[in-house]
């Protein structure tokens, strides 16, 4: 369930602020609300009580009540949760946990006085009215408690993992400004004189990366753009680089509409230029190998590894860190960064599911 | 003035080289990387030297180091697009810089005023920057001719009276410097077997015993056998253990 929660960014994107109170509505809160009420059941019927009843119905009877109380409770949660949210924090816990108790005490009230008017003895007998409401009112306190931090607690959680994505986004973009940037302009100065033409594309190029970079965390791209960014990419490196920066594509099998999270590759393949093709004399190649494998998306980057005392300093792996962590963010445990690195080679492989279209992707 | 460009990017050489001719210098030649620079700049005898600092092979500032220890060195001065750290060394060591792209007004008063920096001075970025790595290439002199050799090449050094003998697999070269330095600048490179002598770890082949009893070190890909002071035995034992 969580990783469920986690791996859909895009609805919580829709709350600006991240909220104490979960969505009571959602079919995964409710089920969790099911499942706490149920185990309620459970330690009512275990502890020592009336045995005179057969256990299948007294299960039955208090499943139904509790069910049907938890989810009242959560119903009206879900329809109060906009006014809620809009109190201070400390009123909407003190009013949520008020609004459970009441639903308890009204059902409890209710259940009560219906079952003595058809005396179906599900309950208890009649002089016991007060002690059957409190006693029920007391279980809600104590569990609601529970259920309401254990929310608090959760949302705090989930806050805390999407805060860190977006700061691993923002490194992420920030890597590609300063050094880039200046190479970039340098480059460009240097061709106006000669080759205006070529200049005009550089700067349409790094344009268009720099609009991908100074972009948002929320925005979602899909495949097919994140490819052609990489592209532009390497259109500029390889104007500054020459002959020493070679690319062979193989990607006509991936899906281009599917979405992806904006700046998937392009920092992964700016790592490959960075730390496998500058450092070596002659240069050397960048491959992008992409393809479907069972409804996943495999996009392998590759490219020569220098030997050790050549190596740039600095920055290790930061690229591949965060990549990491947001790839994890993004999509749960169905997608994963896969890393291989040989004495003269290293390769990088960005595995995702195959959202877009899952059923056409399986039986390609 | 005769210029000399160093850069690894064919663009910006090109784009230097314009601007050098505007300001009225005189460009004899160009390198691709730090050590084609040394070696052009030993050649060539330029007035100034245009290097940038990220290059492969041989950095600028290693390139720097070796240039100002020439006979009659060079003006440097340095050129780059982006890096904080260097750019930071670069202010607080009074040292003369350009920032990529580069100005020709700028450039004019860089020419005017170029200093000589001495190693001593360029040593101190390499520490303020934090990247005070080990060189990549020694240089030495044979028969008045610069040669640089890659520290990844060298088998051993031995130390006579007041040189130090590289070997490497290409033959020998001669170098003014202490074996104790390089003792502690290349500590991850090579390994002490005795008061004269260090080995490249990577070279290590094994340990033998001589007949008079004493233990020699083998050196791969070379028939050479060097003696280890009992001094040093009981560390290089443990080494050649764990290889």
């Amino acid at each position: 369930m969580i990783a469920n929660v986690t791996s859909n960014p895009k609805r919580d994107g829709v709350v600006l602020q991240p909220s104490w109170l979960p969505d009571f509505c959602s079919a995964q809160v409710l089920f969790a609300v099911m499942i706490v009420a149920e185990l309620l059941v459970f330690i009512i019927l275990i502890a020592p009580s009336d045995e005179t009843r057969p256990l299948i119905p007294r299960l039955t009877t208090a499943s139904l009540f509790v069910q049907w109380l938890a989810l009242v409770s959560a119903v009206c949660l879900c329809k109060l949760r906009p006014r809620l949210e809009r109190l201070a924090p400390w009123a909407g816990v003190v009013v949520a946990y008020a609004l459970m108790l009441l639903v308890t005490v009204l059902g409890s009230e209710l259940v009560f006085a219906i079952d003595a008017q058809l005396d179906l003895g599900l309950t208890l007998p009649a002089q016991f009215q007060s002690r059957f409401v409190w006693r029920n009112a007391a279980l809600c306190a104590l569990i609601g408690a529970a259920l309401l931090r254990y929310f608090y607690v959760f949302a705090q959680w989930r806050a805390r993992v999407r805060a860190e994505a977006k700061a691993r986004f923002e490194a992420l973009q920030a890597r590609i400004r300063p050094h880039f940037l200046f190479n970039s302009m340098n480059t460009i100065a240097s061709l106006i004189p000669q080759r205006p033409q070529e200049a005009e594309r550089a700067i349409e190029d790094l344009a268009d990366l720099f609009r991908a970079a100074l972009g948002n965390d929320e925005a979602q791209s899909t495949l097919g753009e994140e490819l052609d960014l990489v592209r532009r990419y390497l259109d500029i490196e390889k104007l500054r680089l020459g002959d020493r920066l070679r690319v062979a594509w193989n990607v006509d099998a991936l899906p281009a509409s599917m979405h992806v999270p904006a700046l998937l590759l392009q920092p992964l393949v700016e790592n490959s230029v960075y730390h496998g093709i500058q450092p070596l004399p002659e240069g050397g190649t960048v491959s992008i190998d992409g393809r479907l494998e069972n409804g996943r998306v495999e996009i392998a980057i590759r490219n020569p590894r220098p030997p050790e005392n050549a190596r740039m300093v600095g920055r290790h792996g930061m690229a591949l860190v965060n990549t990491r962590a947001r790839i994890e963010y993004h999509f749960g445990r169905r997608g994963e960064l896969e890393i291989d690195a040989g004495p003269d080679y290293f390769a990088c492989t960005v595995k995702v599911p195959d959202e877009s279209r899952p059923d056409e992707s399986v039986t390609r | 003035m005769k210029a000399l460009i160093v850069d690894d990017e064919p663009l910006a050489r090109e784009r230097l080289s314009a601007l050098l001719r505007d300001a009225g210098a005189d460009v004899i030649g160009e390198a691709s990387d730090g050590r084609a620079a040394v070696e052009t700049v030993a050649k060539l005898h330029p007035d100034v030297v245009l290097l940038d600092i990220r290059m492969p092979v041989m950095d600028g500032l290693e390139a720097a180091r070796h240039i100002a220890n020439l006979e009659s060195p060079p003006a440097i001065i340095f050129c780059t697009a982006y890096d904080e750290h260097a750019l930071a060394a670069f202010e607080a060591s009074a040292i003369d810089y350009l920032v990529k792209p580069v100005r020709l007004e700028r450039l004019r008063t860089a020419l005017e005023r170029a200093h000589r920096f001495g190693a001593a001075a360029v040593q101190k970025v390499e520490q303020a920057s934090g990247e005070h790595r080990a060189r990549s290439h020694l240089c030495a002199r044979v028969r008045g001719n610069l040669v640089l050799v890659p520290v990844g090449d060298i088998h051993y050094l031995l130390a006579e009276d007041k040189y130090v003998v590289v070997h490497t697999s290409k033959g020998e070269v001669l170098i003014e410097e202490a074996l104790k330095t390089l003792e502690s600048e290349f500590s991850e490179r090579f390994v002490r077997i005795h008061r004269n002598c260090l080995v490249a770890r990577d070279r290590l082949a094994g340990l033998l015993r001589g007949p008079d009893g004493s233990i020699h070190v083998k050196i791969e890909g070379t028939d050479a056998s060097l003696e280890v002071s009992r001094r040093n035995l009981p560390a290089l034992r443990k080494l050649v253990r764990t290889l």
